[in-house]
């Protein structure tokens, strides 16, 4: 798969996750979900991607 | 039928020649366009939320979005330095205000080996030591290292990031660890012989001290399950090919290391090629500055390696000074793109000491030392001060062969003075010291001992 397709789909997984960490009441279940969404975006920084370099903080503005 | 056993990663992934040929052997236009998007972004995130950045910026009068080219990085943001973090976090124990993220998110503190004076502490974020793992990892895949290999670490692990680090990087990898935890010597090579792992993590020196105790057991290391050693901690095989070759001939293994600052990342892995390291420039970038005039040095010119960690947003480092000498190459054969340090570190900036009107770095006398025949690999420095001179005195173990033979021992010295008379134009004492004698360490290897005066050294060596 070409970088920039590997990136996209990346990128729409992380898209899916985002609500599921919003929405989740359960501090085991949020916790790994911030876990695979930390690895995702290491792969998009990984990558070459020009993305956040702050993800934690990312998650608290958000909350 | 047979089919091919499950294994961690697939096909293409295992033949890999890189860990990520991606970002490894990226052009250095899109490597700098990327810096420079991340140095923005860091320079927001320090001055927003670091209390220290913010007041030495204000200080400086420059605000982030200042920064429009990697020249502006270079140029205004003030250089930093580790006795500021050290004396800001004695004030207000344990990290006062270099912390950049509330407490909740620091899940690891380290500290520093304190060989230049008092240990620094380091927050890790869990994302920081994810990014600091992933950097061992380059270096060991380079190597030939993979998922199937197991890992032993010799040593204790204390707060030393080190060989923290090397852990988060084997969870990365994927491969199995086993520790040597608290063992003595002789407990790690029976360990080793019970366990079989085929991978050793260890200060070079202690690779050797190993091998030294291990000739006393009888046993022979080279028909172990070894097949490499990767060391960091202080100069290995890389800065000194004597080094390489004792630890190889000793182990019958091939040896790597990195080039890594506890408080920064295991920033620059080991090229296959084995004649120096590569920046691993998704977590680091860099620059040489002349620590005299504080401008850029040229590639290919010898300068100090001023280092901006992306891999610590708990303690961020922007500038840092590391006090190492290195000699940067913008290509190299082994096909990565990533600046590579010849020889790894040259040298160090604080580790001077002007004899007779000659400066002279600890790794310089090292290097001699290490291809004098009969000179062993335990050897000390010691600064002293007469009159308005300081004076260097190396004092060193003679070689195990020829340990009966006394009248070789002052030979061996004064060829290692002739050496480095020739070499670094001084004239040093060197004298030889019982064999044993000389103190033995499973970290740091403390080589330097200065005696001055203190108002002769350095505010962190006092």
């Amino acid at each position: 798969m070409k970088t920039d397709d590997l990136a996209g789909r990346i990128r729409q997984a992380r898209e899916l996750i985002a609500p599921a960490i919003a929405g989740c009441d359960s501090p085991q279940i949020e916790t790994m979900l911030r876990g695979a969404d930390m690895e995702l975006y290491l792969a998009l920084w990984n990558l070459g991607e020009a993305i956040s370099v702050r993800p934690e903080l990312d998650y608290a503005d958000r909350s | 039928m047979t089919s091919a056993p499950p294994s961690a990663l697939g096909r293409a992934a295992r033949e890999s020649l890189f860990w990520n040929q991606a970002t490894e052997t990226m052009p250095r236009a899109r490597l700098d366009a990327l810096h420079l998007h991340r140095l923005q972004g860091l320079a927001r995130y320090a001055y927003d939320y670091s209390p220290f950045y913010r007041r030495k910026w204000d200080a400086a009068g420059l605000k982030p979005q200042d920064i429009r080219t990697l020249e502006d990085f270079k140029r205004k943001v003030p250089i930093t330095d580790k006795s500021e973090f050290i004396q800001l976090q004695q004030e207000s124990p344990p990290y006062g205000p270099t912390l950049a993220l509330p407490e909740d998110f620091i899940v690891h503190h380290c500290e520093t080996s304190g060989t230049t004076g008092l240990p620094l502490g380091i927050p890790y974020s869990m994302i920081d030591t994810v990014r600091y793992g992933e950097s061992w990892v380059y270096g060991w895949w380079g190597l030939g290292i993979r998922p199937a290999d197991t890992l032993y670490f010799a040593f204790g692990w204390g707060n030393f990031a080190g060989f923290w680090s090397a852990y988060w990087g084997a969870r990365r990898l994927g491969c199995r660890v086993i520790s040597g935890g608290g063992l003595d010597t002789k407990g790690h090579i029976q360990a080793i012989q019970r366990l079989k792992p085929t991978v050793l993590i260890s200060t070079p020196t202690f690779a050797l001290r190993m091998a030294a105790v291990a000739a006393e057991m009888g046993v022979d290391l080279v028909n172990s399950s070894i097949k490499y050693t990767y060391h960091a901690g202080e100069p290995g095989p890389t800065a000194l090919p004597a080094m390489r070759a004792a630890i190889e001939r000793a182990w019958g293994a091939k040896a790597g290391e990195l080039l890594g600052i506890a408080e920064v990342d295991a920033m620059a892995p080991g090229c296959p090629n084995g004649d120096g390291v590569h920046l691993n420039e998704m977590n680091v970038f860099a620059w040489s500055m002349d620590p005299a005039t504080g401008g850029e040095v040229a590639d290919g010119e010898i300068g100090e390696n001023i280092v901006t960690a992306y891999a610590q947003t708990a303690q961020p480092l922007l500038n840092y000074r590391t006090h190492d000498l290195v000699r940067r190459r913008a290509s190299c054969s082994c096909g990565r793109t990533w600046t590579k340090f010849e020889g790894s570190v040259l040298g160090r900036t604080d580790f001077m000491v002007t004899v007779r009107g000659t400066n002279v770095y600890q790794t310089a006398v090292e290097n001699i030392l290490a291809e004098v025949p009969g000179v062993s690999m335990h050897y000390e420095l010691v600064l002293t001060r007469e009159g308005d001179n300081d004076i260097m005195t190396v004092r060193f173990e003679p070689e195990k062969s020829i340990t009966d033979k006394r009248s070789l021992w002052e030979e061996a010295g004064k060829e290692a003075a002739e050496r480095i008379h020739k070499s670094l134009h001084v004239r040093l004492n060197v004298v030889p010291v019982e064999p044993g004698s000389l103190s033995r360490y499973e970290l740091k290897t403390k080589r330097i001992f200065d005696q001055r005066p203190k108002e002769f050294r350095r505010a962190l060596d006092r």
